[in-house]
């Protein structure tokens, strides 16, 4: 083999390859889409149940899927994807809620009752609702971390258990104690707020 | 849900509940479309966005052809050729510098620095004093005992002993012209 031949045989060998790469490539991103279209509304309901501010979540949403992108080699290795976007997302928002501690509280009162659904509320009623949940969220603020981590998410009527224990990376048992727990220190801190009333 | 709300406040399954309104809240409208968006942009190579600066594919760094050690001794030679070329280049066309005829003094920038005079002179004239047309030199004045003082020193002589100038006792002084016409007359 001359050397010209053996240079045009590596240009080949180099255009077969970046052809392959790009067809992977596309492939990926259409999996990436269809985990998007599939998944982005739970993420953001996960990422508003702890930040509770609706341009935070979607940030949390954004960066979670960046993260994905970014890791798409390994998207055939995961075996439940929804569990695991979940985890994804959740160590981002996470992340977000310890730096964003310095930065004063918003009014979650006004917010909740902008948010939360009121239909054959009157505006009364609506305020009165938003000061309940607000006191009810205040309440959850108050418990240890690990507690309300796991009272939150077991809100989420796609979780189970075993799924949540996925999430935090603890075993099932563990997410059962802590959710007594979390729902015992619940009922002790919401009788003291009404006493305070 | 009045009722729901008087419920709430029960106990524990008030929080759950708030908890899991939240849980159920809608997402906003476009958000995949958005996030989509957002992980298109993200997802162009970075070869792709510097496309004009990009190598092409047999030439790429990362292919490792440039660390072999001809490659960087040909490029060594190559840039040491260029650089020497380019000082041969300018030297052969200037002209061979000559001996300058002038000198080039550099501005005058005084007048930042402070005020100017303003074309005013230094000693202006203002005086009309005699002016000395021709300098006649006077013979070397004898000594008279006229002009003496005591001790026989002359009068200048003993007025510096008490302290006083020749100007003090007042000597007539003559202009140059009188004193010569006078000694011509004599």
């Amino acid at each position: 083999m001359s050397a010209g031949q053996a240079v045009f045989s590596g240009w080949m060998e180099i255009a077969d390859k970046t052809v392959y790469e790009e067809a992977g490539r596309a492939a990926e991103e259409e999996a990436l889409a269809a985990l998007v279209s599939q998944y982005a509304s739970t993420l953001y309901r996960v990422a508003y149940s702890v930040l509770r501010n609706a341009a935070d979540a979607e940030d949390a949403v954004q960066e979670a899927f960046l993260r994905v992108l970014r890791h798409r080699e390994t998207l055939g290795e995961v075996r439940d994807q929804r569990v695991w976007l979940i985890r994804i997302v959740w160590n981002v928002v996470l992340d977000r809620k310890r730096r964003m501690k310095t930065r004063p509280e918003t009014d979650d009162v006004a917010e909740l009752a902008r948010v939360l659904p009121a239909e054959g509320l009157s505006a009364e009623e609506r305020v009165a609702a938003a000061q309940h949940h607000a006191r009810v969220l205040a309440c959850v603020e108050q418990l240890p971390a690990k507690e309300r981590q796991v009272l939150m998410l077991s809100a989420f009527e796609e979780l189970n258990s075993v799924e949540i224990a996925s999430v935090i990376g603890i075993t099932e048992s563990s997410v059962r104690s802590r959710l007594f727990r979390a729902r015992n220190l619940m009922a002790g801190l919401l009788d003291h707020a009404r006493s305070l009333r | 849900m009045k009722t729901e709300i008087r419920d709430q406040g029960t106990g524990i399954s008030a929080a759950e509940e708030t908890l899991r309104l939240l849980a159920r809240l809608n997402a906003p409208d476009g958000l995949e479309k958005r996030v989509q968006k957002s992980l298109r942009v993200a997802a162009i190579p970075a070869a792709r966005k510097a496309r004009i600066l990009s190598w092409p594919a047999g030439l790429r760094p990362s292919g490792g052809w440039m660390q072999a050690a001809p490659v960087r001794a040909a490029a060594a030679a190559a840039i040491a050729a260029v650089v020497v070329g380019g000082g041969w280049i300018v030297s052969s066309r200037l002209p061979a510098s000559q001996p300058a005829t002038a000198l080039a003094l550099p501005a005058q920038t005084g007048a930042r620095q402070g005020f100017s005079s303003s074309g005013a002179m230094r000693t202006p004239q203002t005086l009309d004093r005699p002016v000395v047309e021709a300098i006649i030199e006077a013979p070397p004045e004898r000594i008279t005992p006229q002009t003496k003082g005591k001790a026989g020193l002359p009068v200048a002589q003993t007025a510096l002993r008490h302290g006083k100038s020749a100007s003090a006792k007042k000597i007539p002084t003559q202009p140059v012209g009188a004193n010569t016409d006078a000694a011509q007359r004599k």
